[in-house]
């Protein structure tokens, strides 16, 4: 990866830029803190006796704060990108990278327009709007003595300077004054500008969704340009500074997990996927400037606090912005560190953390007599209780311990029906997981796995019951998680090298199979093994389908006709709401393959996530913000082909069926389970 | 499809209008010429992508400026500049960042007319930076990739034409 490397040899790197820079004539200046940079940038226009900058977009100048310095020296700063002028003009901070603007509606903008510009023009449509703005910035251009910018990326080789945008306020900056200073992170800089092609296609892919955005700037200054001096200076030469901010980074960079994010390369696919920040935007799920899952980190590079980065509590670990990211930074998993250093710069975990990490240890206790369990947490006063000393809302159902366990009864029923199948004939070995939750809340959900297996000549055995770690790791409690793990994984590889196929219920434990341990187990090649043996139950019928080893679709399709018939109609439609984790581990997929082989029509809901995710949902300070995102998946579910109480929803997450079911009546099943259904 | 297929098809997808003619001095003419057939005045400039005598009749027009003043740039809505390759991919037109007169028109203008060679078509942008192409040409260079014109949502939907040209134009000189 180019900018891992970068990243690397950082130090060289910033050396090379320097020299070549300097050696066309420009000035470089290496800023070690914000005050640092917002001094030389005032002096530069202190020399150059500036009174108006003409500025781009750029994150790392509000991470120093330029424009209030600048302002406080005499120097007035034009924001010049549009929604930025807007910002500026409400003297909002900017809440998304990409589209700072996007939560302003257009009458809002209206409004604000005509108070501060004190003007009868029509500002009703966005061509208007636009219009207007762009006739007061363009007095700005022909007037300003400096343009300021940021910068995309840096070419250290060549000391060439990337900028990308649509509107062309960038262009002008950057060449119609004729002193030009650029502003920009130590991290931007890569080896050479021949890399700079495949990251214009990488954020042309996943910015904005457009092909390429307007202008993509190569720039190589000082630039070799007339001096046009619209501005009636009479400026002779072209001068340009570069100002490399370090300001953190390089402590960032020396912390093995905050150095991921120094590759982020700006794109907001991450933001555009996270269902969190959809739905409460970047004022709470932020810093002063960085916002969104990368931002925690980002917050506390450049403050050096960790507790300025406390809103990455609200990154639930869905990791839907895993696969999204161009550069594939983990994080979720820089956001789990992020919580686990909070939690012991305040002395430990919480109530709260604790009893959601402990999961494991009280519902063994709870199963001892799951009867009382249930009736206590189903009063009041035992909500109550469960409220106001660990946080978890009362308005949540608590989840109910099964009566028998899976273990009880997986036993009862291997000793009721034995395994039928001699020893040769068993198609193959296969364990399932009994993680957790499907041991004491959804056994229901592993007894119809063994059943369905047993039908097609794979007799399923039964794990021992182990904490997965995905408890502990989502409270932050980060070395337990380790240990849970790295026990665990002990027992899985046995399992697997005697030659058996892990079979897991629960998508949130698959993909700690799958993804999470490694970076849990610290053992690539028993990861390597475990990611690559552990299947969920359809995504592993499919796969048996897809090698021609066993033609499932004879055995079910029959019993699959007969439940249908009878409603003398094609097969049920079915909807399908797939688990943020499975969708990121590539089995998002399965459960909607299988039904549609099988005739089914099948909706699938379009929601990242369902925004239970897991415990998230039932703390108290999180309740609201979980049903708010959850309501979007009830409302596609609702207006979703002939639906009405009996429309069967099919989801594999224990928690997405719980926030589905705390709105719907609707039959919702575990796809396995439904599939069980329909068989017997 | 070929390169300049592709371009064209990528280019009118940014929103850019296109058209290929052959690469003659009087074809170019009469393109430019309709263009322009309500402006009072055009800005010009070339950066010798092109040969000169492919503009030797449209020169004479009296409406194209080549040495624009201060005012003539403030104030004139249309531009005309050569472009020193294109990218299939994309659409874009990559215009370099010279002693001309074209980086100012490119910018300033509410139209912005481009003309390139066919035969400078890469395949994608990555190419530009590729020695293979071009004969290295776009990696000793500043210079823009535009794609389509200027745009924004910033304003709640999509508007072209916000600090650089709502409109662009790119005629393609085919061999």
């Amino acid at each position: 990866m180019i900018k891992e490397q970068a990243i690397h040899d950082l130090p060289a790197l910033i050396e090379n830029l320097t020299e070549v820079i300097r050696g066309r004539g420009g000035k470089v200046f290496l800023a070690k803190t914000k005050t640092d940079a917002v001094n030389y940038v005032a002096e530069v226009c202190k020399a150059h006796n500036a009174k108006l900058a003409v500025k781009a977009k750029s994150i790392t100048s509000e991470e120093i704060g330029l424009n209030h310095a600048l302002k406080s020296s005499g120097v007035e700063v034009a924001e010049t990108d549009l929604a930025e002028f807007i910002l500026q003009v409400s003297k909002e901070q900017p809440s998304h990278i990409v589209a700072p603007a996007i939560h302003r509606s257009r009458e809002r903008i209206s409004n604000l327009f005509k108070e501060r510009f004190q003007t009868d023009k029509l500002l009703d449509t966005g061509e208007q709007l636009t219009e207007f703005a762009r006739d007061v910035l363009r007095e700005k251009f022909l007037s300003a003595d400096v343009g300021i910018s940021g910068a995309n990326l840096i070419a250290a080789e060549e000391g060439t300077i990337l900028l990308v945008e649509s509107e062309g306020n960038i262009r002008l900056v950057t060449q119609l004054p004729a002193i030009h200073v650029a502003i920009s992170g130590i991290e931007k800089i890569i080896p050479s500008k021949k890399d700079f092609g495949i990251f214009i296609e990488l954020l042309a892919a996943s910015g904005t969704g457009q092909s390429l955005t307007s202008y993509t700037n190569i720039l190589e200054p000082p630039l070799d340009l007339p001096i046009l001096n619209l501005n009636g200076r009479n400026d002779i030469e072209r001068e340009f500074h570069l100002v490399l901010v370090d300001n953190g980074r390089m402590q960032m960079r020396a912390d093995k997990v905050l150095r991921e994010a120094l590759y982020c390369i700006r794109c907001s696919a991450c933001m555009n996927v996270c269902a969190n920040f959809q739905a409460v935007g970047g004022h709470a799920f932020g810093g002063e400037c960085y916002t969104g899952g990368i931002g925690g980190a980002w917050t506390i590079g450049t403050t050096g606090k960790t507790e300025e980065g406390r809103f990455a509590e609200l990154c639930t670990g869905c990791s839907r912005c895993v696969p999204n990211c161009p550069v594939r930074i983990d994080i979720p998993r820089m956001n789990a560190v992020i919580k686990s250093r909070l939690m012991k710069a305040e002395g430990g975990p919480s109530i709260q953390k604790r009893l959601f990490a402990d999961f494991s240890r009280l519902s063994r206790l709870a199963s001892v007599v799951p009867e009382l369990s249930n009736w206590i947490n189903s009063l009041p006063i035992g909500k109550m209780l469960l409220e106001k000393a660990a946080g978890v809302d009362r308005r949540r159902a608590i989840p109910r311990f099964a009566k028998k366990t899976l273990v009880k009864q997986f036993q009862e029923y291997r000793n009721a029906s034995p395994v039928a199948v001699g020893k040769n004939d068993i198609l193959q070995r296969a364990v399932l997981f009994a993680d957790v939750y499907t041991n004491y809340n959804s056994p229901h959900v592993g007894m119809a796995t063994i059943k369905v297996f047993d039908r097609f000549g794979i007799p399923l055995a039964l794990s021992e019951v182990f904490p997965e770690g995905r408890a502990s790791q989502s409270q932050g409690l980060l070395e337990r998680a380790e240990r849970e793990a790295q026990t665990l994984a002990i027992y899985l590889e046995e399992l697997i090298d005697e030659g058996n196929e892990i079979i897991v219920v629960e998508p949130s434990v698959l993909s700690l199979f799958r993804y999470d341990y490694g970076k849990l187990i610290k053992n690539d090649k028993q990861f390597e093994k475990l990611a690559t043996h552990t299947y969920d139950p359809i995504e592993f019928l499919n796969k048996l389908m897809d090698g021609d080893r066993v033609d499932l679709s004879e055995s079910i399709l029959p019993a699959a006709g007969r439940l249908l018939r009878p409603l003398d109609r094609p097969p049920a439609h079915l909807f399908y709401h797939a688990h943020c984790q499975m969708k990121t581990i590539g089995a998002g997929n399965a459960a909607t393959d299988f039904f549609r082989r099988l005739g089914f029509e099948v909706e699938v809901s379009s929601v990242e996530c369902c925004g239970m995710a897991g415990s998230f949902g039932y703390k108290k300070e999180y309740y609201d913000l979980s049903k708010n995102i959850g309501n979007d998946l009830i409302i596609q579910i609702k207006a979703s082909e002939s639906f009405n109480d009996e429309k069967v929803i099919l989801a594999s997450g224990t928690s997405c069926r719980e926030q589905i079911s705390a709105e719907l009546s609707n039959p919702i099943y575990h796809p396995i389970e439904y599939l069980e259904r329909i068989l017997s | 499809m070929n390169l300049i297929e592709e371009f064209v098809q990528s280019a009118a997808a940014a929103a850019a209008r296109v058209e290929v003619i052959p690469s003659e001095s009087r074809f170019l003419n009469e393109s430019l010429s309709h263009l322009i057939q309500n402006e009072k005045s055009v800005l010009l400039s070339l950066s010798n992508e092109l040969g000169p005598k492919l503009f030797s009749k449209f020169r004479l027009d009296s409406r194209v400026i080549a040495e624009p003043s201060k005012e003539q740039l403030k104030s004139t809505r249309v531009g005309i500049t050569d472009a020193f390759c294109g990218v299939a991919s994309t659409g874009s037109v990559c215009v370099s960042v010279s002693r001309s007169f074209a980086v100012p028109i490119s910018m300033l203008t509410r139209s912005h007319i481009v003309i390139i060679d066919s035969k400078t078509i890469v395949p994608r942008p990555r190419d530009i930076f590729s020695t293979h192409f071009l004969g290295g040409k776009g990696l000793h260079r500043s210079f823009s990739f535009i794609t389509g014109p200027s745009a924004t949502a910033d304003m709640g939907q999509l508007v072209r034409g916000v600090h650089g040209p709502g409109e662009l134009h790119v005629i393609v000189l085919a061999a």
